[in-house]
């Protein structure tokens, strides 16, 4: 495939996969391209393929037949309809409470009745107490004494209808066409409170979705980390590779450094806000100071785990080179590409096994573990140095007398060894 | 190398597309029954906020379409104090909370009854609000703004008369425009960062006292030509430009302050920042 070709593929790939990200929010939709109804599709296809048998998003609940909702068995606690005035608890409640039992729908309202499916009261009646219509319409021409829920459902107050206490809908709408209602209203016109059990009831997601999601994940993760590095490089490298060296050379100082910076970055943050707001001037630039400190944390966080990513990968690097490994180009741009390579696999190890009850957690555990430990040391390596600016504990401080040729020569030139040296001449004598 | 890339890529890209944002709409409303008046309290945390009169036949409606993994929505009505709590609560406990830009696209409309008088307390955080108040019947007045950009208008007179309205500015961008037509004896505005803009257009009706206190950032003052206006000033760093203003001991004063039928008395307080005036017609108010 020509250079030319590839390239075409690359902005063919891209123009697949950006109008996905696009419709995130609203995932159905069909009036789309040709091109993203074909992804679409293949990821349906793909989906459905790495699914159990058996569950299949595009079933509809057919509309049940009006009938009581048989009361829930003993120790079943039962659904209060009292106070309507925190929607999202009662919908909470009723998604535990609908939940199927025994295949089918049991429910006990205190102080009321449950239906299922449409349900209506005539002009001539009165219905005392509370009631709850499940998937039904709720037509209202008389009175009703009590509070109204219904959860996938409308509620219709005809002329001369009374409600004389809320009116709660969960997935559906109240059309007032004259009616009363002595109480509040309230709509939800989404609601989950059926779908609820029967998420709760399907299998987990196939383990190949699942290591698919996390391998996704990681990989993204991993080429973001990539990018970032390479501009580090690009734009950085003297201060990368002074915090790189301090990993390498003090690893246990900069662990150190990394674990204390950690536990003090919260209360120098607040004392840095409490001056700026003591010194009066200075509250003008506390939403500045607050801004550029949450930017010095991430960088330095950021850049030192890149650091210790390059740290690592020089390391390994540089074995290979010294057991005569032929290596293209051993540059900071390699090193970072080995270092991220080897801190992603033990991700990338998760995501494959992850599924695994209990090594998978291990594996998990052992993966935060490690990430935690190297941004520690790196974010340390990155405060000893500030930054890459002082090269104190990178290892790089070698006497200028050092640097002669005499050295490289491995002859002594300093101390006792090069005093007793034949013919070489002490600093004090002659003087 | 590229065929590993390409791939991760694409499986990156689709991944970003499981983690969209789940917005939920929610109405409440009641009817009015002949209530003579509503204490209404509106916390809104984030998003986008219009508040006006709405059907007679309401005492109160609140449409919300809002982050339902961040936000709950209030409405709690208690037929006994003939109060009413709306808005939208934070889900969980305390903490830092940062609001995101897809929370800023939360959306609320509040509208309140015209036939009864309202006592109105409205709390904002992060918010775009747009509060036409004219045509109600306010009483009283409580505005509480965080980082919050808000306009209050009264484009239309105060149908009652109303004993304050208090105004309280964080880092925000505030614009209270006619408040001739609010018809309030008491103005308060407190000011901490940002910029406040008070536009005394509109009907006046009685005379008003107004407190301003502007810790940092620009008072922008709009005055009323056919009433008496008398500014004290009391600042710190501060610019002042009294245009059109005769000064009068440690006041300024419009021209024929005194045989004015109604006064206009501004108390202004800034610490570091600057007033600015400007001068609007009989009846008009700034949109």
């Amino acid at each position: 495939m020509s250079a030319h070709r590839r390239a075409l593929a690359v902005v063919a790939l891209l123009a697949l996969m950006l109008p996905r990200g696009a419709y995130a929010a609203n995932p159905i939709d069909p009036t789309g391209t040709r091109t993203v109804g074909l992804v679409h599709g293949f990821w349906t296809l793909v989906s459905k393929v790495s699914a159990p048998t058996g569950q299949d998003d595009g079933t509809q609940t057919p509309q049940p037949a009006p009938q009581a909702i048989p009361p829930a068995p003993d120790g079943t606690p039962a659904i209060k309809l009292d106070d309507l005035s925190k929607p999202t608890a009662i919908e909470a409640q009723l998604r535990s409470a609908l939940r199927p039992r025994d295949g089918r729908l049991r429910a006990t309202v205190a102080g009321g009745t449950a239906r299922l499916g449409d349900f209506s009261i005539g002009s001539n009646e009165s219905v005392p107490g509370h009631l709850l219509v499940v998937q039904g319409t709720a037509d209202i021409y008389g009175r009703l004494l009590g509070n109204l829920v219904t959860v996938e459902g409308d509620v219709v107050l005809h002329p001369g209808a009374v409600v004389s206490g809320d009116i709660l809908t969960l997935g559906g709408e109240v059309r007032d066409e004259g009616g009363e209602i002595g109480g509040e209203v309230r709509t939800f016109r989404t609601a989950s409170v059926l779908e609820a059990p029967l998420r709760a009831v399907a299998p987990a997601p196939s383990a190949i979705a699942t290591v698919f999601r996390r391998a996704a994940g990681v990989i993204g993760v991993f080429l973001t980390l990539c990018a970032l590095g390479f501009g580090l490089v690009m734009f950085g490298r003297p201060n990368l590779e002074v915090v790189s060296d301090t990993v390498a050379h003090s690893f246990g100082r900069a662990f150190a450094t990394g674990l204390v910076g950690q536990i003090l970055l919260l209360p120098t943050f607040g004392m840095l806000v409490v001056g700026l707001i003591l010194s009066v001037v200075g509250i003008v630039l506390l939403p500045f100071a607050v801004v550029v400190y949450a930017l010095l944390v991430i960088v330095g966080v950021l850049g030192g785990y890149l650091a210790v990513a390059h740290a690592m990968g020089e390391t390994y690097t540089r074995r290979r080179l010294a057991l005569g490994a032929m290596i293209g180009s051993p540059n900071s741009y390699r090193y970072l590409l080995v270092g991220l390579g080897a801190l992603a696999a033990f991700w990338m190890a998760w995501s494959i096994f992850g599924w695994v009850p209990v090594a998978g957690e291990l594996i998990r555990g052992a993966a935060i573990l490690v990430t935690w430990l190297l941004a520690t040391a790196g974010f340390g390596a990155a405060l000893l140095s500030r930054a890459g600016i002082r090269e104190n504990f990178a290892g790089r401080l070698i006497p200028p007398e050092a640097l002669t040729d005499e050295y490289l020569w491995a002859t002594p030139q300093f101390g006792v060894t090069a005093a007793k040296r034949p013919g070489s001449r002490t600093p004090t004598r002659g003087l | 190398m590229r065929r590993v890339l390409l791939p991760a890529l694409a499986l990156s890209l689709g991944a970003s597309a499981a983690s969209a944002q789940s917005m939920r709409p929610f109405s409440t409303y009641r009817q009015w029954h002949g209530e003579t008046r509503l204490d209404a309290r509106l916390d809104y945390a984030a998003g986008a906020l219009r508040l006006a009169a709405g059907r007679p036949t309401e005492l109160y409606r609140m449409d919300v379409l809002y982050d339902g993994d961040r936000y709950l929505p209030v409405s709690d009505f208690d037929a006994a104090g003939g109060s009413v709590m709306l808005g939208l609560q934070a889900a969980g406990g305390g903490g830092l909370r940062v609001v995101s830009r897809s929370q800023l696209h939360q959306t609320a409309s509040v509208t309140f009854s015209p036939n009864n008088d309202l006592t109105l307390a409205v709390t904002l955080g992060a918010v775009d609000g747009d509060l036409e108040l004219g045509g109600l019947r306010l009483t009283d007045l409580a505005l509480q703004a965080g980082a919050s950009r808000a306009t209050v208008r009264f484009s239309q007179p105060n149908a009652t008369r109303c004993r304050a309205a208090r105004f309280q500015a964080g880092a925000a961008e505030l614009s209270v425009l006619g408040l001739g037509n609010s018809r309030c004896d008491r103005i308060a505005v407190e000011g901490g960062v940002g910029r406040v803009t008070l536009d005394f257009g509109g009907v006046w009706t009685s005379n008003s006292r107004v407190v301003v206190k502007m810790a940092l950032g620009e008072v922008a003052l709009r005055l009323p030509r056919q009433v008496g206006v008398r500014i004290t000033l009391d600042r710190f760093l501060s610019t002042f430009e009294p245009q059109g203003l005769v000064r009068r001991g440690t006041s300024y004063l419009s021209p024929g302050y005194d045989q004015m039928s109604r006064h206009v008395d501004i108390d202004v307080t800034t610490a570091v920042g600057g007033v600015t005036l400007g001068w609007v017609g009989e009846g008009e108010v700034v949109r």
